[in-house]
């Protein structure tokens, strides 16, 4: 299969985790988003990666982004968790404590 | 063994005489207070003696290996690191300056009179501030003096000798500020340092100016760039007027023109600025005319620090540099005259002030300023040797003196209780009786001062005296080859108007040394009637910690008493060097038809390059002829002034004295106002500062302080309202920001860029060169008619143009990237008609 083939995988995937993270506004949904995103990568990578056997420098890459992914996602959804006990929603337009 | 241990290259002992002092003013500076009196006076004078006897090991080491060399200008050195590197110079070179110590023939005298004095003082002063409370202070000050005072004279260049000089102006401004409880010691230290200040900015321009001109700091490379100094060429001067060179010009309505002086502009030679710089920093060390005026002040400090750095030492450092770079004075006869002028007119101004004051120790300031005239005599006109002998021989009988004086204060203040009363001559009178190895002993410094024949004094100052009238810095050997007038001689009223001012300065300086000694120690004593109640309050402020103030002070005190022996032995070596030290250079006596020089002979080697420059005023047998009418000056000068004082407060006891200052009393008010420098200084120099400081206060306070930080407390304020509005705590919008700038990024990469660079030869053949990009690949139209060069997209990152003189071309550029997309640029090229010039483009 030509490598076209996963990089448009790659993008189409790349663009809706995009477009979820911007229009969803239940955090969760956007965390799921970012891990959509960066799977979209993961393809990306592996699948370049094809085109060079000799060199492993992508699929290296891609278990470092799965370990990070593994980390983000931890982080998120204990801020996720404190959010939710102190405003009692998961709606991110709720969270602007930061505001001005 | 000497030579195995310490090769004159690398004598390390250099480093132990400067690293004792260093050591005990730490330890006492840092225990002191815990170790206790004892071993704060063991440590001190360990300290400077061990410096005592290494610096006698290495006189030993030199003056074997001046044997061994005779004639040569030998060195001992040793260099610790490279401390810092410069350019400068003609060939803008590097210059290394190192950490380096060395000693000649010239700083192995001044390092023995620093530590043998500075020994004999340390053992005074550990009796005389007994009972201070702030004894190990005193000390750890002492000692850092010495260390400084040691690394100025054995520096091997400039900054090092910078680094001496520097610490010992901060030990001086210390010990005068050592009561500093006090106000008026506090204030007079406060201003000795600033006068030093003005006089280092002028260290410091010469030292500036002689990196510039020889490239060289340490004095061999002086030495060997100071030819340049000299050259006539108008690149290689000082432009005086208008100031740094170039020219005036009108600008606007302003006719600076006018400002343009005719006959081109006014130069100097660099050996004229240099040697004045320096002078500047010699004036604010040595205390001569203008910045003498922090020197009498300086007699607010305890008497030992009077006597060790505002007499013997750290005050001849200015003479010692005029030594050390006579080879440079001597460039300038300009500059040499001078120095030999205001040494006369200083030695003359402190000589009339010294007549009328009271307080013993302001006579022995105003003395130790005259005295540093002659010295600056003696060197302006050339006769270094003399001036530098001068050094020598003033700081045995000057020490002595101020000891003395110390010694009557000490007594005094046993009975007087308070400070100013304890030093006025007019409170003493019949010492003698009470103290008779003081008497002596001064009695011995006075006449070496006075320059009674045979002592010290007399040799040194009458050949000072001698030399100042036969001299002449003739033009300077160097310049010999250049004779279009560019260098200037003294007229010849100089050297006779230097030769009278300084005779009458001796004639005052014997009569106010005598009328000190008649009313300190002979007559009746006057303390009696001191009063001691009305002290009370005075010993109460006063910063003296003598124990003796906490006991019944109604009551009179004791009769002055002689001092301990702690205070008596440097008297007595003091004094008996003040009288015989003369005979290590006496050229006016002849034996077997020589004279009789022997530190002149040591001495020459330092001098043999500047005396060159120097010749007496007329030729043949004439100057010979006159050293015994001039010697028969010098002595009549003693004998008047000696005679005059005896016959007024010996004979007369005083009373014709009275009359004249009545006879007088504007003159007697201006003498004992000491000719109202100060006040002049105050109104002129002192009032200028001021007001620009209250126009620098005005405009830190209105836009420093006010305008500026409303400013930008107002754009703070401004910026963060219109970006507050961004930030409106919702993530997704924070995110889209995010995206946008990612698109943006994005949108860079993937739009291709051309661009190239034009680099040019000589010849008119320009290298057009692409600006890589990735997967970019090129099509060049190199001769800008339209069409490309290729049909199709290439790899050639570059082309060549070749152009003739003024024409100009345009090279077009198009780039296509791995998308397809496109890209193009221009390049004009145009080759200048004219020679091309490198950087044209």
């Amino acid at each position: 299969m030509p490598v076209e083939y996963y990089v448009t995988l790659s993008g189409i995937l790349f663009a809706i985790g995009g477009v979820g993270f911007l229009v969803r506004r239940n955090v969760l949904v956007a965390l799921m988003s970012i891990e959509v995103m960066l799977n979209a990568v993961n393809i990306a990578l592996v699948a370049f990666n094809r085109s060079r056997p000799a060199n492993l420098n992508g699929q290296m890459f891609t278990f470092f982004l799965i370990a990070a992914e593994a980390a983000e996602v931890a982080v998120g959804l204990a801020i996720v968790l404190s959010l939710f006990r102190i405003k009692r929603t998961v709606r991110s337009d709720e969270a602007d404590l930061l505001k001005n | 063994m000497m030579d195995s241990l310490f090769p004159p290259e690398n004598f390390s002992l250099l480093a132990l005489i400067v690293a004792f002092p260093l050591l005990g003013a730490f330890v006492n500076g840092v225990w002191g207070q815990q170790l206790g009196k004892r071993a704060v006076r063991f440590m001190a004078l360990t300290a400077v003696g061990l410096s005592f006897v290494a610096s006698v090991i290495t006189f030993l080491a030199l003056a074997k290996l001046v044997e061994h060399d005779k004639g040569e200008h030998v060195k001992l050195a040793w260099t610790a690191w490279e401390w810092m590197h410069t350019t400068g110079g003609h060939g803008n070179t590097e210059i290394p300056i190192q950490l380096k110590l060395s000693v000649d023939a010239l700083s192995g005298v001044m390092m023995l009179v620093i530590t043998g004095v500075g020994f004999l003082i340390h053992l005074y002063a550990t009796s005389y501030m007994e009972d201070d409370p702030a004894f190990w202070k005193f000390f750890a000050y002492l000692n850092l003096f010495v260390f400084a005072m040691l690394v100025l004279v054995l520096a091997d260049n400039l900054p090092v000798l910078f680094i001496g000089w520097e610490g010992v102006g901060l030990c001086s401004y210390l010990l005068i500020g050592f009561w500093y409880q006090e106000l008026p010691n506090a204030a007079a230290g406060k201003k000795a340092f600033i006068a030093n200040r003005i006089g280092d900015f002028g260290l410091i321009c010469g030292m500036f100016l002689l990196v510039h001109y020889t490239g060289a700091l340490d004095w061999t490379g002086i030495a060997n760039g100071s030819g340049s100094l000299v050259s006539t060429v108008d690149l290689q001067r000082v432009h005086v007027w208008p100031i740094g060179g170039g020219e005036f010009r009108d600008i606007g309505f302003l006719p600076l023109h006018l400002l343009q002086p005719h006959a081109g502009n006014i130069t100097i030679s660099a050996a004229t600025a240099i040697a004045l710089m320096l002078f500047l920093g010699c004036t604010g060390k040595s205390a001569q005319i203008p910045l003498y005026v922090w020197l009498p002040d300086a007699m607010a400090g305890p008497t030992p620090v009077s006597a060790l750095i505002h007499a013997a030492t750290m005050v001849t450092a200015g003479v010692y540099l005029v030594c050390r770079l006579s080879f440079v004075f001597v460039l300038s006869p300009f500059t040499m005259t001078v120095i030999a002028i205001t040494g006369a007119a200083t030695a003359l101004l402190a000589a009339t002030i010294a007549l009328v004051q009271n307080d013993i120790k302001k006579v022995l300031a105003y003395s130790t300023v005259s005295q540093l005239g002659f010295m600056f005599i003696g060197v302006g006109v050339g006769a270094f040797t003399a001036g530098f002998f001068h050094v020598f021989t003033h700081a045995f009988f000057k020490a002595c003196l101020f000891l003395g004086a110390g010694s009557v204060i000490h007594a005094m203040h046993a009975r007087i209780h308070d400070g100013v009363q304890s030093q006025d001559v007019r409170n003493m009178g019949g010492l003698r009786k009470y103290m008779p190895l003081t008497y002596w002993t001064f009695f011995a410094s006075t006449l070496a001062i006075a320059g009674c024949p045979f002592t010290s004094g007399f040799f040194s100052k009458d050949e000072i005296l001698y030399r100042a009238f036969v001299d002449h810095t003739v033009n300077p050997f160097r310049i010999a080859a250049y004779s279009d007038g560019g260098h200037w001689a003294a007229p010849n009223w100089v050297a006779p108007a230097v030769f009278i001012v300084g005779l009458l300065a001796a004639v005052m300086t014997a009569f106010y040394m005598f009328r000190v000694m008649f009313l300190t120690f002979h007559g009746d004593f006057r303390g009696w009637t001191i009063g001691r109640a009305s002290m009370i309050s005075h010993s109460e402020v006063s910063g003296h910690g003598h124990g003796e103030h906490h006991e019944d002070l109604t009551k009179p005190g004791h009769a002055p008493h002689e001092s301990p022996w702690q205070m008596t032995v440097p008297l007595i070596v003091l004094g008996t060097c003040a009288i015989f030290a003369g005979f290590l250079n006496a050229p006016i006596i002849k034996i077997g038809g020589k004279p009789w020089e022997p530190m002149g002979k040591w001495l020459d080697p330092v001098f043999e390059d500047a005396v060159k420059a120097v010749g007496f005023r007329q030729p043949g047998e004439w100057a010979a002829s006159m050293e015994w009418p001039l010697a028969a000056c010098g002595i009549s000068a003693f004998v008047i002034g000696t005679g005059v004082a005896y016959w007024m407060y010996i004979a007369q006891a005083g009373r014709p004295a009275k009359s004249l200052a009545e006879a007088m009393p504007g003159l007697h008010k201006l003498l004992m106002d000491k000719w109202r420098i100060d006040e002049l200084y105050e109104v002129t120099v002192l009032a200028m500062v001021d007001a620009l400081a209250d126009t620098f206060a005005v405009f830190d306070q209105s836009v420093v302080d006010g305008l500026l930080p409303r400013l930008s407390s107002l754009i703070v304020v401004g910026l963060g309202t219109v970006l507050r509005v961004f930030q409106n705590g919702v993530v997704h919008v924070y995110a889209a920001f995010m995206v946008v700038g990612l698109a943006a990024t994005g949108w860079f990469f993937v739009a291709p860029h051309a661009d190239a660079t034009v680099t040019v030869s000589d010849n008119g053949d320009y290298v057009v060169q692409a600006s890589p990009g990735m997967g970019y690949s090129y099509q060049w139209d190199t001769n800008g008619d339209g069409t490309p060069d290729e049909k199709t997209f290439g790899n050639t990152q570059q082309v060549k143009v070749h152009l003739d003189p003024g024409k100009s071309q345009t090279v077009r550029l198009e780039v296509q990237n791995a998308f397809g997309l496109h890209g193009a640029k221009e390049i004009p090229i145009t080759r200048p008609s004219a020679p091309l010039e490198v950087g044209q483009l």
